[in-house]
């Protein structure tokens, strides 16, 4: 795709604003109805997905240029896509996801980085993580628990633990955690270990589609040759990654799950059972990357046609990515599977879920603005009398850490797959 | 004399009144605004001699004093404020001009008055919300230019309902209508064959020209014809009074009551003035008084079109429940008065002899708008005053009704007074200007202000009296219309 | 346009730099209306670009924005939820700026006992409802959604929505506001000028909201509205709405105290017999024609398919094809959705009696598909919040609303036909426009507080990305005129869009000859008083001295 190809998006935008806000059914509280993280920061209708669809027009136009305040609205925003749930209510026409990803990529390919952004791609292309650590300590998490190394040996499920569970010491026993769930299921499986590589979505987020095109390139092959048919990962970024990047863009078939569809099938056939009791109230957060963007991936390769005269369809028909498929039900059958956990939902739940703040590289390159929304998370979390918040993503879970390490709330932080072990 | 011919060519000389018991007649009224004589009294029959008039009052710069209803007034309103003024009488202007059943609406003149309106709408099934026991003489349409306050609350969906489009003669001697009226042809015949109704109060345009005539006391132009709204006749009625010792015990019912549009007629009464309201003659009033409770709501339910009966029952129903609720209890009839008293009272005009003065021969009225929870407060202090003055503080009737669907109310009080007792004048006129000030002070909203009231409420915004001026100048450039007025 | 780099300085002096920007491409952001392409040179989708956007947080900031204007001549041009054409710059060569107004988002208090609230211009109206519904109360949504600002609806814009008929038109909802003039004033009406709260809009006496509200609003262009109070309506539903399923077409389940039909009817005889009995008899909470929008030839292929979350337009496209989906078409041709809701439910039960007896009287029928326990639900959720309302856009993401002409039930019923007529005639010239058939007329069940005056406006659909779609709306909507004028009925919204682009020298020809034109020299002379810089833009429309029919006030 290129930028172009979204000219009738942009075209067909009414600047109806839906992007900005949680789909309106949805809506309980003048608080909680905002959807868009990057407007709240930015405020000017540049940072909204329609604001973004006027700026690639204006910009294929001729009509403006790259400007330092440009560089500024397409980069500060999560690309938590709840802005493309919200569009496509009322829009069977309209991709602004992808046309926000393919501005993205467009400022990049033309040199427009932000500079924060360059150790971080030096990073993942010497160290092969975005989190700037060496290589060699990837797989320090599972010394000693004797796994399956697939760089030498063969399984057809490779557990991929992903850059901040394997770097993170906060979440690393997450990893510990998912494995040994694994283990008691008896399923064969094993890690690549030191030579486990980001999966390079969030590359790929933040415009730099070759990076990931590179890691994908090395993890594919080095699946390929472990035989691996399945990929089970507790992080939801790199779940995205897998599932909906590798396959749209690398043609990607193997099966991806993340840990909870795993743990909640696992519950549903008894192979696992909670027995311990974890007397905490909690809420969940839907990570962007399970929630509304972990739909499953459909082939799509074809054109608009016009029905009824000017009425826009596809042909064939085009896949409806508008976060009705998300994994939603499996993180919250695993809470309420938990003996004593009260669970407790907050406003902004799946598809309408407000961001952590960590996404679409704003982790790294914005971290004032990821703490900002981080911030509002953890205060609708904190309205529903929760003591904790519970995720399925480590750069959530990251972020609100830090969030909470400013003052932001006295939640506890904790992974769906930590909690489960507690109550094994 | 040429201003009188001038008078006579316009109006006809049966129309021109200059004798000196007319012009005393004119030149005061119930309240306690300085009395001032007019020059001439006129009576135009029809718009164009409406037009005329104030087109010859704006080349001889006279002061125009348009009066709709028939005597007595109350608020200095028609009394003039300046020398050589002259009274444009419109109670002869007093058809019906159409009665649209379909629509539900009727077109009147300014001199048609509720006493002549409403049999002539029953007889095509159709009624208004009127003000409590109106005096028959009152004009329809200056009640509802003045905002005054119309029983049924759920119907008020503006201040201004049922009021919806005029024709206006304005103070520049122009003629336009307004509402959606003013867009259309300036005839509403015209607009009739198109199947235009008249029924939008908007615009025309971006004013509501309709917003502008009303609360203006005659100061903006003269309203020749009134769209206004009806509703069906209802075919089934009750009522219902819940009864309480303190006003405090019933405001919250009240905003229950409001809030849920349960109900027609909807309002509260202290003992006083529902004594007043219900008396058959002024001799039952003492008597009546002693026996009805210190404080009523009264509620009066109806049902038109399918099921009256059914919507009757399921309201009283609901009644009941919240009246339970309220731990208030639900009186069908008070002692003491009959049925046709009450329905008199709720949906007949009043006796010739006004019901207001009809205790002591004087009363007067000191009213403003507020919000219910703040009501209680209002009466405390007006009491007070009362009291202090050494008012006979059961003489003090207070009459709150419910507007613009229960979020503001109309809060009454009348002192009933001897105007022959020099001595009652003065204590009323004492407690009258206190207890203004007070409550003006406390935040009553004076959304009304006649006489005395329009000089510190102007004061408090300099803003919103200037653009006020503006919009006078524009509408009046001579000051021709009720000069003295308001803030003009 | 150039201006004084010293402008630009003095305003982010007030506002902080972070909340001005001249940048280009963020300049184009606002540029880009809805609507443009119909009305600019080239069917460019750009009005003109602002020469600057500003964020004032507050009503001193938007005052001090409007000095600084008045003392370079800059012209004013103030959002909310900013959406229209309109709602951008209207003239290539005058320097404007842009008053975002998405920083005034407080609801400042709700009043539930005195049912008020009191917001800024960024609240909209599904944050208010949400909030006040906790409150057992409700608030008007207008037709353009649950999107828009309350402040707009109420204050400066049309006012009326699927509710209006039992909770009010906004401009009858408006209590106190707050106005910037363009002159840098604030002027307070009703009781918020005597100091006495926000409750009441009218007086001391005359109400000045008259000078401005009107039936249309003045659409930004006299000044800015920086607050106002809302009356508020009953609502006795949940407290907090909670949806069902998966999006798009999320379900709000149906309480016992409540009823959701599509109704159809025969004829547009039986339809205005209908309506005027439920007028008459005061039922109903809701009342809208809403699906039709769509096209009543297309709307139930849609719709039903808009029920399913993977569903494409190529369903639609099968589905219509359906003989049986052609069959719920016919028996849904003339139909609107009333939603009953009872203080308890012994008054629904007798709403709902009520309603049957009228449709034996009528000829009125429930649309049975429409009715069932799924798409009640849906359309349920659909009137209650109206959070789908860009379902307007839905076929191409053009849409203009031809033949909004509001009247009583005889006149809706006599021009209908002659709208439908001439929207199928249009469709079948050219294949421009979305072959929906010739009714796709939508439109709220009033257009003012009560009942008994409404409008419907055709929904023509057109494609933004082709000219060629875009000219054959535009083609349309010059035929809709001249259909209005060859049937002696007033024209509609059509005219009011196109005038956008129009020079004021033909506007102003075109105002001359209206039948009434005192009200527009009026207007001329209060934007004398008020905005003598000439700040606003023609949104407060106005006619030149001594046009129009002579009388005084033309003349002075």
């Amino acid at each position: 795709m290129a930028l172009e190809d979204f000219r009738a998006d942009a075209m067909r935008c009414t600047r109806c604003a839906y992007c900005k806000w949680i789909p309106f059914d949805h809506v309980k509280s003048w608080k909680y109805a905002k959807g868009c993280p990057s407007i709240e920061a930015g405020k000017f209708h540049s940072y909204s997905a329609g604001g973004r669809l006027v700026t690639a027009l204006s910009l294929m136009d001729g009509r403006s240029t790259v400007t330092p305040a440009v560089e500024d609205s397409v980069f500060k925003c999560t690309m938590c896509g709840l802005c493309d749930v919200s569009c496509k209510l009322c829009r069977y026409d309209m991709e602004p996801l992808a046309a926000m990803s393919e501005l993205r990529a467009t400022l990049v390919e033309d040199g427009h980085v932000p500079a924060q952004v360059e150790p971080i791609l030096k990073s993942l292309r010497t160290e092969f993580n975005m989190l700037q650590k060496p290589r060699a300590e990837r797989g320090n998490w599972a010394k000693e628990l004797g796994l399956k190394d697939l760089s030498k040996e063969q399984a057809e499920v490779v557990f991929h633990a992903g850059c901040r569970y394997s770097f993170d010491g906060d979440l690393g026993h997450v990893a510990k955690a998912s494995v040994k769930i694994l283990k008691q299921a008896g399923l064969d499986f094993g890690i690549m270990g030191e030579n486990e590589s980001c999966c390079g979505g969030r590359a790929h987020t933040m415009g730099h589609r070759k990076d990931m095109h590179t890691r994908a390139t090395h993890n594919l092959t080095a699946w390929k040759k472990a035989g691996v048919k399945t990929i089970v990962t507790p992080c939801s970024d790199c779940y995205h990654a897998f599932k909906r990047l590798y396959a749209s863009t690398e043609g990607s078939e193997i099966q991806v799950l993340h840990m909870v569809e795993i743990v909640d099938q696992l519950l549903k056939d008894g192979k696992l059972k909670l027995t311990k009791a974890v007397n905490k109230k909690v809420t969940y957060h839907d990570p962007c990357h399970l929630g509304r963007q972990g739909e499953p991936f459909v082939a799509w390769n074809g054109v608009e046609k016009k029905i009824f005269g000017q009425a826009v369809a596809y042909e064939p028909a085009r896949p409806r990515y508008n976060g009705a498929f998300g994994i939603y039900e499996a993180p919250r059958n695993i809470l309420k599977a938990i003996p004593g956990l009260q669970f407790v939902e907050m406003e902004r739940i799946k598809e309408a879920a407000w961001c952590c703040g960590s996404g679409g590289g704003c982790k790294e390159t914005y971290p004032d603005f990821a703490l900002s929304t981080a911030n509002q998370r953890l205060d609708e979390a904190q309205s529903t009398g929760a003591d904790a918040i519970v995720s399925a993503c480590p750069w959530c879970e990251r972020n609100f850490l830090d969030a909470n390490q400013e003052g932001a709330s006295k939640l506890e932080v904790l992974d769906i797959i930590a909690l489960v072990e507690q109550a094994l | 004399m040429d201003k009188k011919n001038k008078l006579i060519a316009i109006v006809g000389a049966a129309n021109v009144l200059d004798d000196p018991k007319t012009l005393e007649a004119w030149s005061q009224d119930e309240s306690f605004v300085p009395a001032r004589r007019p020059w001439f009294v006129v009576r135009p029959q029809n718009l164009e001699q409406v037009q005329a008039l104030v087109q010859w009052a704006n080349e001889t710069r006279t002061p125009l004093v348009p009066v709709s209803s028939g005597a007595p007034h109350f608020h200095g309103d028609t009394v003039p404020s300046v020398p050589e003024a002259v009274i444009v009488d419109l109670s002869g202007m007093n058809k019906i001009i159409k009665i649209d059943r379909r629509n539900r609406m009727v077109y009147v003149e300014p001199g048609v008055t509720y006493a002549e309106l409403a049999p002539a709408l029953a007889a095509e099934g159709l009624r208004i919300s009127t003000p409590l026991k109106p005096r028959p003489n009152k004009s329809v349409m200056a009640s509802l230019l003045e905002r005054n306050p119309t029983q049924i609350p759920r119907l008020n969906f503006s201040l201004p309902e049922p009021l919806r489009a005029l024709g206006v003669v304005w103070g520049t001697g122009d003629v336009a209508f307004t509402g959606d009226a003013g867009s259309g042809p300036l005839s509403l015949e015209a607009q009739w064959q198109k199947n235009l109704a008249q029924i939008d109060p908007k615009g025309p345009n971006a004013t509501d020209l309709m917003r502008l005539m009303t609360g203006a006391q005659g100061t903006m132009g003269i309203a020749a014809w009134a769209s206004v709204r009806c509703e069906l006749l209802p075919s089934a009625r009750s009522y219902h009074f819940l009864p309480a010792e303190k006003l405090e015990s019933l405001v919250d019912f009240c905003h229950q009551l409001e809030r849920d549009r349960l109900g027609d007629e909807v309002f509260v009464l202290n003992a006083a003035q529902a004594a007043r309201l219900f008396a058959a003659s002024p001799d039952e009033i003492g008597s009546l008084q002693e026996a009805l409770p210190q404080w009523m709501v009264v509620v009066g339910i109806s049902g038109a079109a399918f099921y009256p009966e059914e919507r009757v029952a399921v309201q009283e129903k609901d009644l009941q429940i919240m009246a339970q609720k309220f731990s208030l209890s639900l009186l069908p009839s008070l002692p003491g008065v009959t049925h046709a008293q009450v329905s008199q009272a709720l949906y007949g005009c009043s006796q010739e002899n006004y019901w207001k003065l009809a205790p002591k021969g004087g009363n007067q009225e000191l009213f403003f708008l507020t919000t219910l929870d703040k009501a209680p407060g209002f009466v405390a202090t007006v009491q007070a005053i009362a009291a202090e003055l050494k008012f006979p503080i059961n003489d003090l009737g207070v009459y709150i009704q419910p507007q613009h669907q229960g979020v503001s109310q109309h809060v009454e009080f009348n002192l009933p007074y001897n105007p022959k007792c020099e001595k009652e004048v003065a204590k009323v006129k004492a407690i009258f200007e206190k207890a203004s000030a007070a409550l003006l002070a406390d935040g009553a909203y004076f959304s009304r202000p006649y006489g005395s009231w329009a000089a510190p409420v102007y004061n408090r915004d300099a803003t919103a009296k200037h653009v006020l001026q503006v919009v006078k100048n524009i509408l009046d450039p001579n000051n021709v219309m009720n000069p003295g007025k308001l803030c003009f | 346009m150039e201006i004084s780099r010293d402008a630009y300085r003095a305003i982010e002096d007030i506002v902080g730099a972070e909340n001005i920007s001249d940048d280009p491409a963020f300049l184009d952001s606002y540029a880009f209306q809805w609507l443009a392409e119909l009305v600019r040179p080239e069917n460019s989708h750009y009005m003109p670009r602002p020469w600057a956007v500003v964020l004032p947080a507050t009503t001193e900031e938007v005052q001090a924005i409007h000095r600084v204007c008045n003392k370079y001549g800059i012209k004013i041009k103030p959002i909310s939820t900013g959406w229209y054409h309109w709602a951008a710059p209207m003239k290539d060569n005058e320097p404007t700026i842009q008053i975002d107004l998405r920083r005034m988002d407080k609801i400042i208090s709700i009043d539930e006992k005195n049912m008020v609230a009191v917001v800024e211009p960024y609240v909209t109206c599904a944050q208010l409802q949400a909030e006040v519904m906790k409150l057992g109360l409700n608030i008007n949504i207008i037709g353009a959604g649950c999107s828009t600002s309350i402040v707009a609806s109420a204050s400066t814009y049309f006012g009326a929505g699927p509710s209006s008929y039992y909770m009010g038109n906004n401009s009858d909802n408006l209590l106190g506001q707050e106005w910037v003039t363009p002159g840098g004033d604030v002027v307070l009406t009703g009781s918020l000028s005597s100091d006495c709260g926000w409750f009441c809009g009218e007086g001391p006496g005359p109400s000045l909201r008259g000078v401005t509200r009107g039936n249309m609003g003045s659409r930004g262009g006299l000044g800015t509205y920086t607050k106002c109070a809302i009356k508020l309506a009953p609502w006795h539903g949940a407290a907090v709405l909670e949806p069902q399923g998966p999006p798009p077409a999320y379900r709000l389940p149906i309480p016992e105290n409540t009823r959701v039909y599509t109704i159809g009817v025969p004829s547009w005889d039986a339809f205005a017999e209908t309506y005027l009995n439920i007028y008459d008899n005061e039922i109903g909470y809701i009342f809208h024609r809403q699906f039709n929008l769509a096209g009543a030839d297309l709307a139930p292929a849609l719709w039903l398919t808009y029920l399913r979350p993977d569903g494409t337009m190529n369903d639609v496209e099968t589905a219509s094809k359906d003989p049986e989906m052609q069959k719920l078409a016919d028996e849904g041709r003339i139909s609107f959705q009333i939603i009953l809701q009872g203080r308890s439910v012994d008054e629904v039960k007798l709403q709902d009696k009520i309603l049957d007896a009228i449709m034996a009287k009528t000829g009125a029928y429930k649309v049975g598909r429409f009715c069932e326990q799924d798409f009640a639900e849906f359309t349920h959720m659909y009137l209650q919040r109206l959070g789908h309302k860009h379902c307007n856009f839905i076929w191409v993401g053009g849409y203009m609303g031809s033949w909004m002409q509001a009247g009583i039930p005889d006149f809706v019923k006599n021009y209908s036909p002659v709208a439908i007529d001439g929207f199928y005639r249009d469709q079948k010239q050219s294949d421009g426009l979305v072959q929906c058939g010739g009714d796709a007329l939508m439109g709220c069940g009033s257009s003012i507080s009560g009942g008994g005056y409404f409008g419907f406006e055709q929904f023509v659909s057109y494609d933004p990305n082709d000219k060629a779609s875009v000219q054959a709306c535009v083609k349309h909507m010059y035929d809709a005129i001249d259909d209005c004028k060859a049937n002696g009925i007033p024209l509609g919204k059509e005219y009011i869009y196109l005038m956008i682009g129009w020079p004021d020298e033909q506007i102003w020809n075109d105002f001359s000859k209206a039948p009434q034109t005192f009200v527009l020299h009026f207007q001329r002379k209060i934007k004398e008083h008020f905005d003598p810089r000439e700040l606003g833009d023609r949104n407060y429309p106005w006619l030149p001295k001594g046009m129009g029919q002579p009388n005084f006030i033309t003349q002075s």
